[in-house]
């Protein structure tokens, strides 16, 4: 019964609750929204964001953040763009060189941030310019098109009738789940962000983990990058400027804690439908474009300060039933 | 022996690449034209990074302060132009447009500060669903386009000069001093340092935390708001992306600048002198023909460089006084 009632008021399950009162909302303005069809639709055009919101969901638990997400998965979409062209049309291949390149860019920032102890939120800011930078003095801005027919038609693979990228957010989140949960590693993450000092003196090697936590960023980012590549079928290297504030977005409306230490991987999942629903459902109800980012907006400020609203009453009785 | 200061240490560096930038270029970098562009374009990116700083002092982070400025920017025209339209004189019109900024950016800088400060949620977060909202409302105003059509007396804010020195630098040198004065000479601008050091000592001391932050926040949209005068002005029209790609342009300045992104501690000087630094590479670059891309790569880089010297010039620091 304790156990029902700390779910019922977990952060994540007010965030579910708001979910499914905007789905049912829209699915009564547009019965269409329930239909298996758009539903894999919807999670198909966010599974990038899904699976660069599990990596960013283990950088914010560890106290950190990461801005230069949109400027990695952008380079690794063009270094495996022209890997695909120029060097080798294997799809495998493409997955190896996309996860490398990741590691190679989230170790750099990890390591900037174990070693130098500069804060994540200024490495990142200085390597985003940098990659950017690189990325497109190479491309300048041109599009890649010529993407080679075997991995187009991997990209349009439907196993089960589920289109083949949904896999790949759901492998993401299988791998999340089980490194928080399972690994040393993991349970690390979750020490360090809710208190570094502590965690230093049971005897974690916080450099390491969070040289680890950077790189695990960028190795998803590359995968996510690959399995964009798949779903566009072209490569256009400006098309994520500003990503890497909806990835955190997502990964906030979740119920993680950007102080670090807290968050699940089935909020994030929540935090992700609830940005898939909302953006989905705005076009199913035929809102004007222009008011869409507003009601996102709006949607944010009033999941987050409903919770922390909902938070400080709960501490309250708490502190009540102890003066009792 | 003294510890050198930040600012020093950034001021020499501001002039070794000053130095060299006219070694390279002596006819041009070296020339009243390139002094008066660089003068020109300068103050409506520093204004935004004082703004910025004095929000990172406190601890906190405004994601939304450029949006506070195409928003306002944009009000500011919508008005100017309707009363134009409505037959009022050119001056009254004028006056409004300008008033309409202020006002709508002190609006925007009550609602960030109110949620932070008296519901409590991460400022990262509020701003984060702020921006989008006020990102929102530009688009429903604007369609996407551009407003334009302000009297020609308007843009005297943003081209005209006095004495030889343009008017937005003139704004720039009066923000820049003003805010300087209040950070460290007047009561609050101490509190906002004590703040961001240690919120629940600030608060035994019997200061009233959650006024200090309103303040801050609606500092900051103040900053937008000038800002959003000079850069209206200057391309004589309003649009939604004016400014935008100076949000983590400025973050990274403030940084430069010295200012600890944790909070509790930065001078206005520093920020003054990395938006120098930035601005003159930016122009020097530009004058020497380099690629604009390779011009990111260097800010990043140099970001990342001051930070790393200051990481190891302290730790000689703290070595030389465990020896001791």
């Amino acid at each position: 019964m304790i156990r029902m009632k700390t779910i019922w008021k977990s952060k994540e399950m007010s965030m579910f609750l708001i979910l499914i009162i905007i789905s049912l909302i829209i699915t009564l303005k547009n019965p269409v929204f329930l239909s298996v069809e758009n539903i894999l639709d919807m999670l198909k055009s966010n599974v990038v964001l899904g699976i660069m919101a599990m990596g960013m969901l283990v950088v914010i638990i560890s106290g950190g953040i990461d801005v230069s997400v949109g400027a990695m998965i952008a380079a690794i979409t063009v270094i495996v763009g022209n890997f695909l062209v120029h060097i080798s049309n294997n799809i495998l291949l493409s997955f190896l060189v996309g996860g490398f390149a990741g590691i190679i860019m989230g170790g750099i920032n990890g390591l900037l941030v174990s070693m130098l102890e500069i804060p994540p939120i200024v490495v990142t800011l200085g390597t985003m310019s940098i990659i950017n930078g690189i990325m497109l003095y190479y491309t300048n801005g041109n599009w890649i098109n010529d993407i080679p027919n075997n991995f187009i038609n991997f990209g349009t693979k439907t196993p089960l009738g589920i289109p083949i990228q949904i896999y790949f957010f759901f492998g993401a989140a299988i791998l999340t789940w089980f490194i928080l949960k399972y690994t040393l590693f993991g349970r690390g993450v979750y020490a360090i962000g809710g208190n570094l000092l502590s965690a230093q003196r049971i005897g974690y090697n916080v450099k390491r983990i969070k040289l680890l936590v950077y790189t695990l960023m960028g190795f998803l980012t590359g995968i996510a990058a690959v399995v964009h590549t798949s779903i566009m079928k072209q490569v256009d290297p400006n098309a994520f400027t500003g990503f890497e504030l909806q990835v955190i977005g997502a990964v906030v409306l979740g119920g993680a804690n950007v102080a670090g230490g807290m968050g699940s991987v089935w909020g994030t999942i929540v935090g992700v439908l609830l940005m898939a629903v909302i953006n989905n459902g705005l076009i199913l109800m035929h809102i004007p474009t222009f008011w869409q980012r507003f009601i996102i907006g709006l949607i944010i400020v009033l999941a987050v300060s409903f919770d922390v609203i909902q938070r400080k009453r709960s501490e309250k009785q708490f502190v009540r039933v102890d003066v009792e | 022996m003294k510890k050198r200061s930040k600012e020093l240490t950034l001021f020499i560096i501001f002039v070794c690449i000053f130095i060299i930038l006219s070694i390279l270029s002596p006819d041009r970098f070296l020339s009243i034209d390139n002094f008066q562009s660089m003068a020109s374009q300068l103050p409506e990116f520093g204004i935004i990074a004082i703004g910025m700083m004095v929000v990172i002092l406190t601890g906190g982070i405004d994601l939304s302060i450029t949006s506070i400025a195409a928003l306002s920017g944009i009000s500011g025209a919508y008005f100017m132009t309707k009363s134009l339209e409505l037959g009022i004189s050119e001056p009254v019109s004028i006056l409004v447009g300008v008033i309409s900024i202020f006002v709508v950016a002190v609006i925007c800088g009550l609602i960030n500060g109110g949620i932070v400060a008296y519901i409590g949620v991460a400022p990262m977060l509020v701003t984060l669903g702020t921006m989008a909202v006020f990102e929102g409302i530009s688009l429903n105003v604007t369609k996407g386009g551009a407003i334009s059509g302000f009297p020609d007396a308007y843009s005297w804010f943003g081209n005209g000069s006095l004495m030889g020195i343009p008017v937005p630098m003139l704004l720039f040198i009066v923000v820049a001093i003003i805010g300087a004065i209040i950070l460290e000479r007047t009561p609050w601008g101490v509190s906002v340092y004590m703040l961001g050091n240690n919120p629940l000592a600030t608060m035994y001391s019997g200061i009233n935390i959650k006024k200090v932050q309103l303040r801050v926040y609606i500092f900051s949209a103040l900053m937008a708001g000038i800002s959003a005068l000079i850069m209206t002005s200057r391309y004589n029209s309003a649009k939604v992306d004016y400014g935008s790609s100076y949000l983590l342009q400025s973050v990274a300045a403030v940084v430069l600048g010295g200012t600890d992104i944790a909070g509790g501690y930065g001078k206005v000087i520093g920020t003054v002198i990395a938006v120098a630094i930035i601005q003159c590479i930016s122009s020097g670059f530009n004058l020497l023909g380099i690629n604009r891309y390779l011009t990111d790569i260097t800010m990043g880089v140099i970001l990342l460089l001051v930070l790393a010297i200051n990481f190891f010039s302290q730790r000689r620091h703290s070595f030389k006084l465990v020896s001791r």
